[in-house]
């Protein structure tokens, strides 16, 4: 059952002379994991805030088509209700801390309480998500005195407590140092894991690869491409835009040209190029082993 | 950088058990009575039998003298020292240099007036020493302080430490590029003004960021708000509260009926 489901949206913002999202529709299944992927320009943020209520409701501008996330419809719901619905987290740490809150719980609490939450059941909410994130011994820390991942995965944490239906994520990642983009992915995982819906827009794309179920790439604000990471991340659309290509792919494209990959398919995991490497002749392998790295 | 703004100095006392408005609202009862009673001795009296024993009731004497002091023996004592020389009251000279020539009565005008500043800010400074100032905000924002206000007086006190971090980086930056930031005052002034402009803009583009952030966290929600903390609201507090109110209208009434 689709979850979220956008029609035909067009979204400009003021001031503005091109539209930042053209004749976009997609539908994302309860439970998926999407990753979003696209040249800077693409339109992922504008589709982020679209899917999060703050287009419309915050940027103001036009927007046409129908975006629709668990039966209730944007144009005819306030903000307040929405962000109940759509979690959002972004890429600067730094400014998702509130600087209302003395300490990393006060911190992760402070939606809790602006939704009315009583005091018991914020308590354990909060308890159980700092547990899920794996960051309990922060707890008493000053959200100013972490380090970026640290901070990412409490801005993450804030928005799970809030018990969202979706999950969206605009590069969680990129102003990580490698120990926090591990730290914040695998935080992304659980939550998939848990079955919650997610929408990741990401330029990592050894980690899309490894834990999407779809990919959707963007450019000029219009879908490109949709499917698996398999069939997007190495697709000839995507390469010749320059973005979204794995490494293994392009070893592999390079392996092609030599005649030393001998497979119809290209990798876009560690496992599949190795096993294409080792193998040539066998057919890649299945899905469900992608992840086992 | 990471210091806090703020003097709050943590210790379990009477003091610091109090509910934030009843310490409030000894603060303000503090004020008023030493400005409203027409009595000179009783910002003196409220100094050394409220204040003073009420900052070792709270643990928090030796903090207490240390901000007060260096917060105030500036502030009063230049403005003792202005009034004693230059108030024409009329009375017996003490001595003559110029045209200076304070009198006693000015003397005694000066210390009752340092005297007020005194209890003020020796009383703010109690306040905040013992006194959470999230605790405080959420227990004014239960008691239908708009949520808006309570997170603007909050976030500058936790930003303001950032900022300043901030401006140390760009100023490191401009510095490796030749900014002159050692030499003359004006120089040093004028070299300021390219600091200005990144880090206003760069302030202005974070505030719609963390805006869309809270926002997302349901700033604006129109449901009624809960608070993590429970801050005891107990009925000595409500007695204390009272007490103080009827002290400050006793206050007032002497002050219309004596002059």
């Amino acid at each position: 059952m689709a979850i979220v489901n956008l029609q035909n949206v067009t979204y400009q913002y003021p001031l503005t002379s091109s539209p930042a999202l053209r004749d976009v529709s997609l539908q994302i299944n309860e439970g998926e994991f999407v990753a979003v992927v696209g040249p800077n320009g693409a339109g992922k943020s504008t589709l982020c805030y679209t899917l999060a209520g703050f287009v419309p409701h915050f940027f103001k501008g036009e927007l046409t088509g129908t975006v629709e996330v668990a039966g209730s419809e944007t144009h005819s719901s306030t903000l307040n209700e929405w962000v109940m619905n759509v979690g959002l987290a972004f890429q600067n740490p730094f400014n998702q801390i509130s600087g209302a809150k003395y300490t990393v719980f006060e911190e992760i609490a402070f939606g809790l309480e602006n939704i009315g939450v009583p005091r018991d059941e914020m308590i354990s909410r909060v308890e159980d998500a700092m547990k899920l994130t794996d960051i309990s011994d922060l707890a008493d820390r000053s959200p100013y005195s972490l380090s970026g991942g640290q901070q990412q995965r409490v801005a993450l944490t804030s928005i799970l407590v809030m018990q969202p239906k979706v999950l969206v994520l605009d590069e969680p990642t990129s102003q990580m140092d490698p120990i926090g983009t591990r730290e914040v992915f695998g935080v992304i995982r659980k939550m998939a894991e848990q079955g919650m819906t997610v929408i990741l827009v990401e330029h990592k794309v050894e980690w899309i690869a490894q834990f999407a179920d779809r990919v959707i790439a963007l450019k000029d604000g219009e879908v490109l491409l949709e499917g698996t990471p398999g069939e997007v991340l190495t697709s000839p659309l995507v390469e010749e835009s320059g973005f979204g290509i794995s490494r293994y792919t392009s070893v592999a494209r390079k392996a092609q040209k030599l005649a030393l990959w001998k497979k119809h398919k290209l990798p876009v995991t560690l496992d599949e190029a190795t096993e294409g490497f080792a193998h040539p002749l066998t057919p890649n392998p299945s899905p469900e082993r992608r992840g086992e790295q | 950088m990471h210091e806090r703004l703020s003097f709050y100095a943590k210790r379990d006392s009477l003091l610091h058990r109090l509910n934030p408005l009843t310490k409030l609202t000894l603060v303000f009862g503090f004020v008023l009575i030493s400005f409203l009673t027409p009595f000179y001795w009783t910002p003196h009296l409220l100094i050394l039998f409220g204040v003073i024993p009420l900052s070792f009731l709270g643990k928090v004497a030796r903090e207490y003298f240390n901000t007060s002091l260096r917060l105030i023996l500036p502030a009063a004592g230049f403005l003792f020292i202005m009034q004693a020389l230059f108030q024409p009251l009329e009375g017996r000279e003490l001595f003559r240099i110029w045209f200076l020539h304070p009198t006693e009565e000015s003397v005694m005008y000066a210390f009752g007036n340092a005297m007020r500043i005194f209890v003020m800010v020796s009383s703010f400074t109690l306040f905040l020493l013992t006194t959470h100032p999230s605790e405080l905000m959420s227990d004014l924002s239960r008691r239908g302080l708009p949520g808006q206000f309570a997170y603007v007086v909050i976030s500058t006190l936790q930003i303001l430490p950032q900022m300043q971090a901030k401006a140390q980086t760009i100023i490191a930056a401009q510095r490796s590029r030749g900014l002159d930031t050692e030499s003359s005052f004006l120089r040093r002034a004028s070299s300021l003004i390219p600091l200005v402009g990144p880090l206003v803009f760069g302030s202005l583009v974070e505030v719609e960021e963390r805006a869309i952030a809270i926002e997302a966290r349901g700033f604006t929600s129109t449901r009624v708000k809960t608070s993590l903390h429970a801050i005891p609201d107990t009925n000595s507090d409500r007695l204390i509260r009272w007490a103080l109110i009827l002290l400050i209208l006793i206050s007032l009434a002497v002050r219309l009926w004596l002059s």
